[in-house]
């Protein structure tokens, strides 16, 4: 690659001279636009490229704002900015509007036109407005390889002459053309290219009416001439957008009313009609001259799938069954690694931080707050990490398959009832994940009634942080249902997610929703290397959070809990007097004790808080205090071979993919009864009715602190979240009651 | 409980309260975006990365 320098005498020399003639100091940085429809691979083709991790999804829409990344290649500093996928470049969505608005002001050096190779015309529409703009344009035609797969042959020297820039093939998800797309951005940059963008033509009569409203915009406005791109500025204002009027400002439009009076008689239709017309015909023609398909369209893989998974009566049973497979896999695949995580922070590393304070001869209760405090509250939230990271992986590979899209679009018609559309399913599947990141991609939603419902009902899709609480006690009371009573729960959600909407749809939200196209992308097998970069960037930032809030927070716990100093029972401390003042309110819900409302109030930071905070209250010391204390050597051995073993169990799990998860295996059961000292406690203090309702409290009940910020930004007002917590309390309230109070009356309490 | 034992709760403390509102303030949570950097980082092409 270009930065070899020692590949060959040659290729020195010639860094030699061009080092002479451009010195390090003066290194150049060159902005490069990436433009494309959505889901054509722009993200991908940044971060095959930069080595980036920008999100990427296998649905439209992923990209919401500008990003960008820097890199260096031959000497040259590349910026490459990835703007939100676009059909055109009309002033309607938010998306179009964020691209175009860069492209024209930002001026960039190139632009690289990302074309999905295997729906040519519809993507050639953008291109032929990208060239209006008179910037440097590159083709990458990526997914080539689906393309040749399909059978198309597509005439990329062709393309060249008539388009007049050089169209490079590339495959991002495999790195393919990359070398070759850079040389040709390079080349545009260094004025050695040999291809200069043609004019396209739309036709004698909407080019004489353009070179009118040129020459008038040279004459009379040449400032403006300056400021956009001519040619650009002249189609603008024959089709009278209503954004670039309103920037430009002009008094005396009569001018671009005589120039396409005429169209408009000849045509009966108003310009915006008459040129999308004319680009699309360009667009059609070009595809005609350069692509061939093959005679025989045979069903593709993609057609036969979707016949099934959007089927009107199959397509829901279908998702729900998706995310039952999810969860089960979920829990048989982590299940041992959180149990092996549990044993070693119940057991050597609890030991180890008492012999090191020791040896520092850090005062007493110094001890008891790492080990007591520290220890129990983030080591009670890592242990779920696994559960965390296998779920984010099962949901990084149904989004990178495409399937996410089908999920939005099957439920298009549930989202109506509540007056939204499928598109607000998308942000609500990122819920999933984490709330937080789910109310910022709302900015996909066009209207900004759309988006504050959906921020509204984002909060009530389980995200990974409420995942801790389920297993505990999932773990402890229903052993033998893992699978369906999570699945339950995720299913409540989204049925009180629709069930909110219809109510905000009569009350807050009056008004007719709006129509839904979403484009399907085909069935992809997501790459390993893929799934395991955006699992982890989705599931890191809950190791983050270990090791900053939730330590915090179990440190301000710990003092809570013994604070007055000296305080005999925990009953007595700060945190269990606020816990008594609650604690009558959670009384008709079954599980009215301090502890868990203390819980619940230490949870309004982060919801895995829930768990890290019971494991202080209750978890006071090792399960194994009266055992022989072990060697370091010994410890050591242990976590390895017990590693071995989840590895183990784990696999065993996963090919025995409906036989039942560790949790649920009756050996598996003993031995988390012995490892886990929380689960024990739990199962005294609450029944499986009880424990039911505090879970799906703790699935309803407010918000968490950062995703309250996160709607403040986004709407620039507290009122948002405001509502969002009050009916939130309200609504886990009012569930929870009828949960416990109606398993009691039918005798299962 | 001497007055060491009360001036190292009260760092512990300040320590810790700084960290929450750092981290869930200023860090908005370290939740995915360009927030937790994972844009604008400066790299050279590396084909094999």
């Amino acid at each position: 690659m270009r930065t070899q320098k020692n590949a060959d005498c040659g290729l020195r020399i010639a860094d030699l001279k061009s080092e002479i003639a451009n010195p390090k100091s003066e290194i150049k940085t060159i902005t490069v636009a990436v433009a494309g429809n959505p889901n054509s691979g722009k993200s991908t083709l940044i971060n095959a490229i930069a080595g980036t991790r920008l999100y990427v999804g296998n649905w439209p829409g992923v990209t919401v704002e500008k990003k960008s990344a820097l890199f260096e290649y031959e000497g040259t500093n590349i910026k490459l900015v990835d703007l939100p996928g676009t059909y055109s470049l009309s002033p309607y969505t938010q998306e179009e509007i964020i691209a175009r608005d860069y492209l024209v002001h930002e001026k960039p050096d190139v632009i690289v036109n990302v074309v999905d190779a295997t729906n040519l015309e519809r993507n050639l529409y953008l291109t032929v407005q990208l060239l209006e703009l008179g910037i440097p344009v590159v083709i990458a035609l990526n997914i080539y390889d689906e393309a040749e797969k399909k059978g198309y042959k597509i005439d990329t020297k062709a393309m060249e002459k008539i388009l007049g820039v050089e169209v490079i093939p590339t495959v991002a998800t495999k790195k393919m053309g990359l070398d070759n797309l850079l040389k040709a951005i390079t080349n545009i940059t260094n004025s050695v290219s040999m291809h200069r963008p043609k004019k396209l033509n739309y036709g004698s009569d909407i080019e004489s009416s353009v070179s009118i409203v040129e020459k008038q915009i040279q004459n009379s406005y040449s400032q403006l001439s300056e400021k956009y791109p001519l040619r650009w500025l002249a189609f603008k204002l024959m089709e009278r957008d209503s954004h670039v009027m309103e920037e430009i400002n002009i008094e005396n439009q009569s001018f671009i009313e005589e120039a396409t009076r005429h169209l408009k008689k000849a045509h009966g239709e108003d310009m915006e009609s008459i040129m999308a017309d004319a680009r699309y015909a360009v667009a059609a023609g070009l595809t005609r001259e350069v692509l061939k398909k093959p005679e025989f369209k045979k069903m593709e893989l993609t057609e036969k799938i979707d016949k099934i998974v959007l089927n009107r009566f199959l397509g829901i049973p279908i998702f729900l069954a998706a995310m039952w497979l999810v969860f089960k896999l979920t829990f048989d695949v982590s299940a041992p690694f959180g149990d092996w995580i549990d044993a070693m922070t119940a057991g050597p590393f609890r030991r180890w931080a008492e012999v090191i304070l020791g040896f520092a001869h850090a005062p007493a209760w110094t001890a008891s707050l790492a080990t007591d405090g520290i220890i129990a509250g983030v080591g009670f939230v890592l242990v779920f990490v696994p559960v965390i990271f296998a779920m984010m992986f099962f949901i990084t590979f149904l989004e990178g398959s495409g399937y996410m899209a089908r999920a939005a679009f099957v439920m298009d018609r549930a989202m109506h009832s509540m007056g939204l559309h499928g598109k607000s399913f998308i942000p609500m599947l990122l819920g999933f994940g984490c709330n937080v990141p789910a109310v910022y991609a709302t900015r996909v939603l066009e209207n900004p009634r759309d988006k504050a419902l959906t921020s509204l009902l984002i909060p009530l899709m389980s995200c990974g942080a409420r995942l801790p609480v389920y297993v505990v006690f999932i773990g402890a009371f229903f052993t033998a249902y893992v699978g369906t009573v999570l699945w339950s729960l995720y299913v409540m959600g989204i049925a009180l997610a629709v069930l909110m909407g219809i109510i905000f749809k009569r009350t807050l939200f009056k008004g007719e929703s709006p129509m839904f196209i979403m484009e399907l992308p085909p069935y992809r097998m997501p790459s390993f290397r893929s799934l395991m970069i955006h699992t982890w960037e989705k599931g890191k930032h809950f190791l983050i959070k270990a090791g900053t809030y939730i330590l915090a927070v179990s440190i301000l716990v710990w003092f809570l809990l013994n604070l007055p100093w000296g305080v005999e029972h925990k009953k007595d401390s700060y945190l269990g007097k606020m816990g008594q003042v609650i604690a009558p309110v959670l009384a008709p819900l079954g599980f009215g004790n301090w502890e868990a409302a203390s819980s619940l109030v230490s949870g309004l930071i982060a919801k895995e808080i829930v768990v890290g905070t019971m494991g202080e209250i209750y978890v006071q010391k090792a399960a194994d205090e009266n055992k022989e204390t072990p060697t370091l050597t010994e410890d050591l051995k242990e976590m390895g071979t017990s590693f071995a073993g989840a590895v183990k169990d784990s696999a065993a799990n996963l090919i025995s993919t409906f036989g039942m998860a560790s949790l649920s295996s009756k050996e598996s059961t003993e031995e988390t009864k012995e490892r886990t000292p929380l689960r024990d406690v739990i199962k005294g203090q609450f029944t499986p009715l009880t424990a039911y309702a505090f879970i799906t409290f703790v699935l309803l009940y407010m918000p968490c602190i950062v995703v309250a910020i996160a709607m403040r930004q986004e709407f620039g007002t507290w009122k948002w979240f405001g509502i969002a917590f009050a009916y939130q309390m309200v609504l886990a309230w009012v569930v929870a009651f009828v949960i416990y109070q109606g398993g009691r009356l039918l005798g299962l309490g | 409980m001497n007055f060491v034992d009360i001036a190292l709760m009260a760092v512990i403390i300040a320590g810790a309260l700084y960290l929450l509102y750092r981290s869930l303030w200023k860090k908005k949570g370290h939740c995915q975006g360009c927030d937790s950097e994972t844009c604008n980082v400066k790299k050279k092409f590396n084909p094999k990365h």
